[in-house]
């Protein structure tokens, strides 16, 4: 390889290594919190980028279709599906919180479906545009073109995951949600309202994901129903890289897996059919090896 | 008691429904039975719904004339996702609904398991889209390609690429049946012409970020990129590729003959080369067809609309030449079809796939398809 060609990777790997990182933190915080694979994580991402993709088209008649357009869409989109999260664990998690953990994994995977399939009724299963006028403009690094897009991009991403790993070590709300994740009994006879933190997570994780699914949108270009699938399964394994339950794990294990993705691809004699090959053998390598993951701490079987 | 009785009344209520449903389905037994097989879920749940619209439409007309033979033909429609799984069971359905004939199949990759099923029970299937080369192989005789096959699509992409001048492809697909088989011919048949495949890469249906393909293509060196796969795939790789900074040519294969893909790609789309399938907006007789599938559906007619609404012609065609709903006899008449269209002649080889290609390049100018001269 040359260096060219390791430096393309290197920021398409950091491009979507941060989409990876940004849902990831999500699935983490969840599961962090009350230890449930949230498979609907996906789905919130996919519901995000359509709700950012109907504010920027009613914005964009007033403000263009320019980064102000983009900044509205994703903040108006992260607050909606922020509460859908919320309303998500109020109806649907929360009347499972002390079944099984089976039950509820499998009900994860009904809040999915029903998400998934409301939007392939709403949409028609069409791949909606999403025009913006960013452009391809950037700065070139000999032959490498990087768009100024795709360094917003990075940053804004780093910068949400700062603010969040700020909130969640710095603040009453952030200890509140890391007692809840060690022992939510005992945090309740401290006088933690349980519910509102574990709503405030769901909203936090949900914004996230929403926020990864606008600027996913705005980047790529194209919005359909089915863009959470392979986007949640693998955030998830980010997640687990990372660690479970680990907000900077799940920053981590976000960046190595789209670093991953964009030189193993590039390997000699390994052709880029391999790539998924890859992720998913790093997930059972991780599960079988090191199922903490990076940064994650052993869990401990409460009985 | 009062509640008691109630409940009785609901029975009874129920029960004279039933009955009422029985006797429906029985008045329904004297009817010509068509199944269409589509994705009616999933990535290309677009495409089957326009395969489902436009077959409806043309029987439709047909029952609005008195029906075929003096029989009514309803439709049941099953949904085999573009998923090899779905589609058996999908085709299992239909076999034991007791269908006459069936009509559809998008994917050849879910096509090709159903041929099987299809043959065993003996039942007429006209393919509308699928064209992969292996379905001509699995064909028991009682199966139909009403397009372009594979290896007709590849012929005519080497075609292009010398007229515009390539001497190095990148070749694409998306790993599935149809893409894989039509990137295998082409990267074939251009070698045997004298070409150089640069580079021949893989994607995943579904996935957004191309950037690791797009940068292996622009250091393999490749003048020009043809992409095998489907329209949302398709206009993801042209964005990037344009973004990363690729000036050569890009090429599609026909399953990326859908508005949805010029909107998409923008102005990145700009300038690319397509192997059209005959669609509504490149055929000259097709406008009244066009007005009145917006008019029905409220939707644009997709690019199989056209072929769709033929081959539901086409089985009503060979239904009335059969005289009867034997499928023996309607296979027969498929045979023998000298059909002509709204996409044009459908005639079959001894092979049952098409006597001429339908395929035409064509290139984006302005946001549209023009035919490429």
């Amino acid at each position: 390889m040359t260096l060219d060609l390791v430096i393309q990777q290197l920021v398409n790997g950091l491009i979507v290594g941060s989409f990876y990182a940004l849902i990831a933190l999500g699935y983490s915080m969840v599961f962090g919190v009350i230890k449930l694979l949230n498979f609907a994580h996906g789905d919130i991402y996919m519901s995000g980028a359509f709700v950012g993709l109907i504010v920027f088209s009613f914005v964009g008649i007033w403000v263009g279709n320019g980064w102000l357009g983009v900044v509205c869409a994703l903040l108006v989109s992260m607050l909606a599906v922020g509460l859908l999260g919320v309303v998500i664990e109020r109806f649907v998690y929360r009347p499972m919180r002390n079944a099984p953990r089976l039950s509820i994994l499998i009900t994860a995977l009904g809040a999915s479906m029903v998400l998934n399939g409301t939007a392939l009724a709403l949409t028609g299963g069409r791949h909606y545009a999403f025009n913006t006028d960013l452009g391809f403009a950037g700065v070139d690094i000999s032959t490498v073109h990087i768009t100024y897009t795709q360094m917003v991009l990075v940053a804004a991403s780093i910068a949400l995951m700062a603010g969040m790993q700020a909130f969640v070590s710095r603040t009453m709300y952030g200890k509140a949600m890391r007692a809840v994740s060690i022992d939510m009994g005992a945090s309740r006879l401290m006088g933690i309202d349980v519910d509102r933190v574990i709503a405030l997570t769901f909203f936090m994780g949900s914004a996230l994901a929403a926020g990864g699914g606008v600027m996913a949108g705005a980047y790529y270009g194209s919005v359909h129903f089915f863009m959470g699938f392979i986007m949640g399964l693998k955030a998830f394994t980010a997640a687990v890289i990372g660690g479970i339950g680990s907000v900077p794990g799940a920053m981590l294990g976000g960046l190595l897996l789209g670093l991953l993705e964009a030189f193993g691809s590039s390997l000699p004699f390994v052709g880029s059919e391999w790539r998924d090959v890859f992720v998913f053998g790093a997930l059972i390598l991780f599960l079988v090896f090191k199922p903490t993951g990076l940064l994650g701490r052993s869990v401990v079987e409460r009985v | 008691m009062v509640v008691s009785f109630k409940r009785l009344a609901k029975r009874l209520a129920c029960a004279t429904a039933l009955a009422g449903l029985a006797m429906t389905t029985m008045a329904a037994a004297a009817d010509i039975k068509i199944g269409i097989v589509a994705p009616m879920t999933g990535q290309l749940a677009s495409e089957g719904q326009d395969m489902e619209n436009a077959v409806k439409m043309a029987i439709d007309a047909v029952n609005a004339k008195g029906g075929v033979n003096g029989d009514k033909i309803i439709t049941t429609t099953a949904d085999d996702a573009c998923d090899p799984q779905q589609a058996v069971t999908a085709g299992s359905k239909l076999v034991s609904e007791g269908v006459t004939a069936i009509v559809g199949g998008y994917c050849s990759g879910a096509v090709l398991p159903t041929l099987k099923i299809y043959g065993d029970a003996g039942i007429p299937f006209v393919i509308i889209g699928a064209n992969s080369t292996k379905l001509v192989a699995a064909n028991q005789g009682n199966a139909f390609l009403a397009n372009s096959t594979g290896d007709m699509q590849a012929t005519t992409a080497v075609e292009l690429f010398k007229k515009n001048g390539y001497k190095k492809i990148a070749v694409v697909d998306e790993g599935d049946a149809y893409s894989s088989d039509l990137a295998k011919l082409t990267a074939e048949a251009f070698k045997s012409a004298g070409g150089e495949i640069a580079a021949k890469e893989t994607t995943t249906a579904g996935e957004q970020d191309y950037s690791a393909v797009v940068t292996k293509i622009k250091s393999s060196g490749a003048d020009a990129v043809f992409w095998t796969a489907y329209h949302a795939g398709g206009a993801l790789l042209t964005k990037q590729l344009r973004q990363a900074g690729f000036q050569g040519g890009i090429v599609l294969g026909d399953g990326n003959n859908s508005p949805e893909y010029l909107e998409i790609a923008g102005s990145a789309g700009e300038g690319v080369y397509l192997l059209s399938p005959p669609t509504v907006d490149l055929l000259s007789g097709a406008a009244d067809f066009k007005a009145k599938y917006k008019e029905t559906y409220g939707r644009d007619a997709g690019a199989y609309a056209a072929l769709s609404h033929d081959v539901g012609d086409l089985i009503v065609d060979a239904i009335t030449r059969a005289k009867s709903a034997n499928q023996k006899a309607i296979i027969e008449a498929l045979k023998a079809s000298d059909f002509k269209g709204l996409a044009g002649e459908i005639k079959f080889t001894d092979k049952n796939t098409l006597q001429t290609s339908n395929f035409r390049p064509v290139v984006a100018k302005g946001g549209r398809w023009v035919a490429a001269e």
